[in-house]
């Protein structure tokens, strides 16, 4: 299996922070990691443009969602993780609740049938 | 989100921008590698495996530079940039940079001490809690009020009627006990010039007089000692005590404890010092300058009679008006409620305490505001601070100007540069926010330059205000607003100079930008900016070369106009003998006896006194009755006059055209004589002898005078005035004797060899007389020029500075103009013009320029020259020759300064200029 795919589909606008957040809500993950875990839980669907990972981690922490340290690696080597504040864990709720709301009227909308006179 | 992550990543990217890079490298780095192995565990072999990590990964540069920016820093970035790239530009060009910033130094230096100045003395609020909580009291009536002897500050009301802020000690008393509207009223008198020895040593200083309450209601406590208290204010002589200020504590008891409890002699009186206030405390009077002593009302008859009263105790007296009386305002009431109940107050206290008769009227009370106390400078300086600052203004828009040009033609130079930028994909709000970063750099350099200037010179404005040799009217402090003020002038400065330039780069089109080869002949407008600027400059020079020659000639005629009295070798200082010691005619024998004493002096070569010194400011003036007049008449005239000593006219060198002068024979109980100029003889005795005749003056009752001698006319309290109908009378005929003098020394020694021996000769005498401003005659003169002065050599100063602005402007914009036309021109000359037509085309251009300017800058020197008409003497502020000589100097000089363009014009060779395209 190759380690990273992406010639799926394609992220949708807005929603890389989301992911990312949820990502190391589940314990926290240098950058590459952050990649594997989306894909894993996505089951391969869903790739992620990878130049675009690292300006979205500086842009949280630099907001306040997470907070980067440095740590060893699986492999002794010096890598940075990444982990979720307690600022960080609201912004996953509120983002998450207004994910699905979105959703759920889309939904409404796209399954409407039309109306018989 | 957080303010604090925000902060602390930003400040992290700021701060160590080195090792964050390097982190960044190494968490991309490790990205690739931990990728790469995962490649290579399915098989891609090593090479490959890292290839295709890094090309998924994308440049790490951008990536880094993508994460930087995340973190906030991009503006910081931009600006540190387009700083090190303005820094590189101005270091290309060094001679820009300089005057650039020198003339910016100049304009904000000027304006900052100058506004440095103007704020103390328009903002300055007195040094207590609550300032704006204070109320001082006023009172106008019209001519017939019932108050008519004021001792204290006066002005005009607007409509006609009298303002005073002086009240009777009486009506001060009834209106404190009665007032409902106000904390509580407390009430004090500035003395200038009280006589005080500390440690035997005598010395006039400031002193004001406070009521019990003055420190409780101001809410000041000393720093030391105690403050003056309602028990050293009752009966008459109950507080021999002083509080001192900080500066008097410093400079005479080197700021030590036990100065509390020593004795010092203020007019000859023993008291002891209780406090020392605290600093920066300067009374309730002024904001600008502190008293040195403060003493309770209760000790007025006894230290500080005065010699215009009857009595010597003031606190008893109805009929002179002379205490002045503030309060702090009650929360919640209206000023106009406290003024109604505060004026029934007062009129019931006039009732009570003068006769009223029915054709006068009673004084209306008035509250102003008090927190600046009575703010006279504002009323005395405020004209000269005004011109002052409009001056350094126009320095400041000449330097923006000159600035905006030459940055003009750079932006013009470098539009090439900035069509390359635009063509790579430069924003053309980057462009705009460099071509800002480049003029704010240089304006705030210049700001820096100027805050340094105007630190160095802070004290230059206060020093001009007041005569050489008395200390100034205040001294200026730099706080953080006038660090604010340069910051401010700075920034709109760099605003204003830079935006025409930044403009014009950013218009630049891009396609026109690359292939433009500059010679193009049919767009002129381009220069239309520059143009106007050079217009504007010119009009600005003529404004101050034609004040400058306005203000030049004034010093000029001042200086050569005939005043009647010899000014050399005269060596002034002034006396003023206590009341305590020396009340009324008691002072007679001790001038008599200095006279005497002075006169011994090796070196003097005559001494004279005189009531009230010549050129200024001031002067005496009594009624004269003329014989056959009434002495009620409504009519009988009002002259000058001045009581003088026995070789008055020789020591000031008046001519004596007939009769005599005062001589030995005049004694105190000789008849009274006077004698009179030729002015007064020829207005009152007109074709008769007035030796012999006399008139009646005084106050009640009249005296008799004969006319002895007539002298020649002499200029009295300044040299602007003419003289006018003046008699001189012995000081030792006064009956009530002079209040003060000052001695006028002849001598041809210099003034620090002879005062020691003058000080000694007073002090012989009485060993507590301080000597009182001393000074020559010739600087007693000075001063009474000195704002006009002022005004010569800054507009002086300016308009050669103004003019070699325009010069450099008018250059600089006809260089560019053939610069850019050289092509136009070649063709012009290839089609058979001369090059003498060419130059004259050039020169056309450069006078009508020239020309648009010179009007401009008339009508406003037309329109200015009104305000100033009172400052000048002798001339007209229309003065033909003035504006004819203005406009011919700013013509030779337009032309001067396009000579050189024009010649390089006329020697353009046609062949090279077309082949150049």
């Amino acid at each position: 299996m190759p380690p990273l795919a992406n010639k799926n589909v394609d992220l949708l606008q807005g929603t890389l922070d989301m992911l990312v957040l949820k990502a190391v809500s589940l314990g926290p993950l240098h950058g590459y990691g952050v990649l594997l875990r989306i894909q894993q839980i996505s089951g391969d669907r869903l790739g992620i443009q990878q130049g675009s990972l690292y300006p979205a981690l500086y842009r949280l922490e630099h907001e306040g969602w997470i907070a980067g340290e440095w740590g060893q690696s699986e492999n002794n080597r010096r890598a940075r993780y990444y982990r979720l504040t307690y600022a960080g864990r609201r912004r996953l709720h509120a983002e998450t609740r207004k994910w699905n709301e979105m959703a759920d009227i889309i939904g409404v909308i796209l399954a409407a049938t039309p109306e018989r006179a | 989100m957080s303010l604090r992550s925000r902060f602390s990543t930003w400040w992290k990217a700021v701060s160590h921008p080195a090792s964050l890079d390097r982190d960044m490298q190494d968490e991309l780095q490790f990205h690739i590698s931990r990728y790469a192995e995962d490649l290579m565990r399915n098989g891609v072999a090593r090479e490959e495996a890292l290839r295709c990590a890094r090309a998924e990964l994308g440049s790490v540069d951008a990536a880094r530079e993508k994460c930087r920016a995340a973190w906030g820093t991009r503006f910081i970035d931009d600006l540190r940039n387009d700083l090190r790239y303005a820094a590189r530009m101005l270091a290309r060009s060094p001679g820009f940079a300089v005057v650039a910033v020198g003339s910016l130094a100049l304009g904000i230096g000027a304006n900052t001490v100058i506004f440095t100045a103007a704020q103390h003395m328009l903002l300055d609020r007195l040094c207590v809690p609550n300032p704006g909580q204070l109320r001082l009291l006023e009172f106008a009536e019209p001519d017939n009020g019932v108050v008519e002897q004021t001792w204290g500050w006066g002005d005009n009301g607007p409509n006609g009627e009298q303002l005073y802020s002086s009240f009777s000690y009486p009506v001060y008393s009834q209106l404190r006990q009665e007032n409902r509207a106000f904390e509580s009223l407390f009430a004090f008198k500035p003395l200038d010039r009280v006589d005080v020895t500390i440690n035997g040593q005598p010395r006039a200083l400031n002193a004001e007089m406070v009521s019990g309450n003055y420190y409780s209601a101001l809410g000041v406590r000393p720093q030391i000692g105690r403050a003056i208290q309602e028990s050293d204010d009752g009966a008459v002589g109950s507080g021999p005590v002083v509080v001192i200020s900080d500066r008097l504590w410093k400079r005479q008891f080197h700021r030590l404890r036990d100065a509390i409890g020593k004795t010092i002699l203020v007019n000859m009186t023993p008291m002891t010092i209780v406090g020392v206030n605290p600093p920066g405390f300067t009374g309730a009077f002024s904001a600008q300058s502190a008293p040195d002593i403060f003493l309770p009302f209760s000790m007025q008859p006894i230290a500080a009679p005065q010699s215009f009263a009857p009595h010597p105790s003031l606190l008893t007296n109805n009929d002179l008006w002379w205490v002045m009386v503030m309060g702090r305002i009650k929360p919640g009431i209206s000023d106009e409620a406290a003024a109604t109940s505060l004026n029934v107050s007062l009129k019931s206290a006039v009732r009570a305490t003068m006769t009223v008769k029915d054709d006068k009227q009673l004084p209306n009370l008035l509250l102003v505001d008090g927190s600046r106390g009575q703010n006279e400078n504002v009323r005395n300086l405020a004209k000269p601070i005004y011109v002052l600052l409009s001056l350094s203004g126009f320095v400041l828009l000449l330097a923006c100007a000159n600035l905006a040009n030459l940055l003009l033609a750079r932006a013009s130079a470098r539009q090439r540069e900035m069509s390359v930028r635009l063509a790579l994909g430069a924003g053309r709000g980057r462009i705009l926010c460099q071509m800002m970063t480049e003029s704010l750099m240089l304006s705030l350099s210049g700001g820096i330059a100027g805050l340094l200037i105007a630190f160095a010179l802070r004290n230059v404005v206060p020093r001009l205000l007041s005569d050489s040799w008395s200390p100034p009217a205040f001294s200026a402090r730099f706080g953080w607003n006038i660090f604010a003020f340069a910051a401010v002038m700075s920034i709109v400065t760099g605003i204003v100079f830079g935006l025409a330039p930044a403009w014009q780069a950013v218009r630049t089109q891009v396609a026109s930008g690359l292939k433009e080869s500059s010679q193009t002949s049919t767009r002129r407008r381009r220069g239309l900016a520059g143009k106007g600027i050079v217009v504007f400059q010119v009009a600005l020079s003529m404004l101050l070369v034609v004040g400058s020659g306005l203000f030049v000639q004034t010093v000029l005629n001042l200086g050569h106009s005939r005043l009647g009295f010899r000014t050399d070798h005269l060596l002034l200082f002034s006396i003023e003998p206590p009341q305590t010691k020396y009340p009324k005619a008691k002072s007679t024998p001790l001038y008599r006896g200095l006279e005497r004493k002075l006169a011994a002096i090796p070196g003097v070569q005559s001494v004279t006194l005189t009531n009230i010194a010549l050129i200024a400011h001031s002067h005496s003036s009594n009624i004269i009755v003329l014989e056959g007049n009434q002495p009620d008449e409504k009519d009988n005239p009002s002259v000058l006059t001045n009581e003088v000593g026995q070789h008055f006219f020789s020591t000031y060198g008046i001519p004596i055209v007939a009769g005599r002068a005062f001589d030995a024979s005049d004694t105190e109980t000789s008849r009274n004589v006077v004698v009179v100029n030729e002015t007064f003889a020829r207005k009152y005795f007109p074709n008769v002898n007035p030796i012999g005749r006399g008139f009646d003056a005084g106050i009640k009752p009249l005296v008799h005078l004969e006319i002895i001698g007539i002298c020649g006319d002499a200029k009295y309290e300044s040299i602007r005035r003419n003289p006018k109908p003046t008699f001189y009378a012995s000081y030792f005929q006064q009956k009530d004797g002079i209040d003060g003098a000052t001695f006028a020394v002849s001598t041809r020694m210099s003034a620090e060899s002879i005062v020691p021996s003058l000080r000694a000769a007073v002090q012989s005498v009485d060993r507590n007389l301080p000597l009182l401003d001393v000074r020559t005659q010739n600087q007693q003169i000075a001063s009474d020029m000195q704002q006009e002065r002022i005004f010569a050599d800054l507009t002086a100063t300016f308009g050669i500075l103004a003019l070699v602005l325009a010069w450099i402007g008018i250059y600089g914009i006809m260089a560019y103009s053939v610069s850019r036309r050289t092509n136009e021109i070649g063709l012009r000359m290839a089609l058979g013009a001369l090059p003498k037509q060419v130059h004259r085309m050039v020169l056309r251009e450069a006078v009508r320029l020239a020309t648009l300017g010179i009007v401009a800058g008339l009508c406003a020197a037309l329109v200015l020259g009104r305000i100033v008409s009172s400052l000048l003497y002798g001339i007209k502020p229309w003065d033909p020759i003035t504006l004819v000589g203005a406009v011919g100097l700013l013509a030779f000089v337009a032309i001067a300064a396009s000579r050189i363009p024009a010649h390089r014009a006329a020697s353009v060779d046609p062949m090279q200029a077309l082949r150049h395209e």
